[in-house]
């Protein structure tokens, strides 16, 4: 970063507005799938959706700072120009951008579901400590519980991630043509 | 008469309000208020200025805390809040002061990292009443209802997020400092979805533009279609032609503009292949930022034609004129 501020050349007006056009298209597909499978009631799950997008954006943007300086110099112009120009220099990047392109989608599916479980703890208040006393049938039994409801946010929360970055996918291909 | 006395009281009673109002807020209610911070501050200022080293970065240190604390108290006893959200304006004064205060270093007050951190700190200030409970000195640290911790958790968010863009600014700045040949692509950023370039759509001096715009049909005029011998005979004294024409241009044209004497049209001529290339230059004879001087320049081609069984000359301009840093070609 360099530690001189000047007039502004370029905004990247663009960038800000596809930000905030994706979250508008993710976030009521999210909730909507986060009201029907796991049954919040339908504020709470806008706001899990609204909150897992905004932080899993925040730390998507941080991993791009810490990694753009540390490309190499190929695909690190291969990015500029995408930025600036919008388009690719070489062709050849293509098998790259979906290997990208895959790890993005599996690495926001991991940092959702893992906001959305310390989001539910942090809200709910800290699950109470399991009793002593409790039989060890009914500990399996609440474990099994709590095993079935773990699944069920995984698969809830992988459904909704493939469908807001299929929809995100669509906009973009419209946008190409 | 008792029209116009009654404006002059008019006006003094104005006068009056407004010296009232500065008076009271100017002056402390009370000897414990926030004015009394902000005075702190300003005069371990103006004590930082005359000490030396440490001492004086220890009352300046003083004085950024008097300050950001008047801040605080003040902006508190009357919450504004930013439109569409609980955040008070006076989270955003106090979090920009802080983080001025965290970053800012030396003679560089505001760093690209100060403006980064800002919303993220305004965020916090605005979160941690929520967390205190009671008012004055007697708070009492408490977990808030969980609807308020909804609110503070997207407002966290979205104040993080527009620091991320704040930050991707400060990084495409620095992609344009590495490789500064990006700002002079020809095609401007006009087709780039995601940056808008805010510099120099503009930047072609319009009065040069207009100069070339006048004087070309003039000229276009006088050579279109004429015997091709007798082009050539204009094109010869074209110095002076174009001179008289480009005069008579600037006085019909800028009466009323302080340029008229410092905008001057020459014309340059170069032989080429088919004909001759005639280049009609506005040459800025003003100040100007950069030591060497620059002109817009507008080509045409000039070409026989065969008409019939004389030769006429045919002459076609550029719909565009360049503007060309540097001196202008030294006349033939």
């Amino acid at each position: 970063m360099t530690e001189e501020l000047s007039i502004p050349k370029i905004l990247p007006i663009g960038v800000v507005l596809f930000n905030i056009l994706f979250l508008l298209v993710a976030i009521p597909i999210e909730a909507y799938i986060l009201n029907m499978r796991l049954g919040f009631d339908k504020k709470s799950s806008i706001f899990y959706a609204i909150s897992m997008n905004l932080f899993s954006g925040v730390i998507g943007w941080t991993i791009f700072f810490l990694i753009e300086p540390i490309l190499p110099g190929q695909w690190r112009a291969a990015l500029i120009s995408y930025v600036f120009f919008s388009t690719f220099q070489n062709s050849n990047i293509e098998t790259v951008l979906i290997f990208t392109v895959l790890v993005i989608f599996f690495t926001t599916f991991l940092i959702k579901f893992s906001l959305l479980k310390v989001l539910l703890i942090t809200l709910n208040g800290i699950p109470i400590k399991e009793e002593t006393q409790t039989s060890e049938r009914s500990r399996r039994k609440r474990t099994d519980k709590n095993k079935i409801q773990n699944t069920n946010l995984v698969t809830t929360t992988l459904i909704a991630n493939s469908l807001s970055y299929s929809a995100i996918t669509l906009i973009l291909l419209i946008h190409q043509k | 008469m008792d029209v116009l006395l009654k404006e002059l009281s008019g006006i003094f009673k104005f006068f009056e309000d407004l010296f009232l109002g500065i008076q009271k807020l100017l002056q402390p209610p009370k000897a414990f208020s926030w004015q009394t911070l902000i005075y702190l501050s300003v005069f371990s200022w103006i004590l930082s200025y005359f000490a030396t080293d440490l001492i004086k970065t220890l009352i300046a240190f003083c004085g950024w805390l008097f300050l950001i604390l008047g801040t605080i108290w003040y902006t508190t006893d009357d919450p504004l809040r930013v439109p569409g959200t609980f955040m008070p304006v006076g989270a955003v004064v106090t979090g920009f002061l802080l983080s001025v205060f965290a970053f800012g270093h030396g003679v560089q007050v505001i760093t690209p990292r100060t403006l980064v951190i800002w919303p993220i700190i305004a965020a916090l200030i605005t979160a941690i009443p929520e967390f205190l409970e009671g008012t004055g000195t007697e708070a009492k640290a408490q977990i808030p209802k969980p609807e308020v911790r909804q609110k503070i958790i997207i407002l966290v968010g979205c104040c993080m997020l527009l620091s991320c863009w704040i930050q991707f600014y400060f990084v495409l700045d620095k992609w344009l400092t590495e490789y500064p040949t990006l700002l002079a692509d020809k095609d401007n950023f006009q087709h780039s979805t995601f940056v808008i370039k805010i510099e120099s759509p503009n930047k072609v001096p319009q009065n040069g533009l207009m100069l070339l715009n006048e004087i070309q049909p003039l000229v276009e005029e006088q050579i279109a279609s004429k015997p091709w011998s007798q082009v050539e005979r204009w094109l010869l004294d074209a110095h002076q032609r174009v001179d008289k024409l480009g005069k008579k241009v600037v006085e019909k044209n800028m009466i009323k503009s302080g340029e008229q004497k410092l905008w001057r049209i020459e014309p340059r001529i170069f032989n080429n292949k088919s004909g001759y290339r005639l280049d009609i230059l506005s040459i800025w004879a003003g100040p100007s930022a950069n030591a060497s001087k620059y002109y817009l320049k507008r080509s045409c081609q000039i070409e026989p034609v065969k008409d019939k069984n004389s030769t006429v000359a045919e002459i076609t301009c550029d719909p565009y004129s360049k503007l060309i840093y540097g001196l202008p070609p030294a006349r033939q």
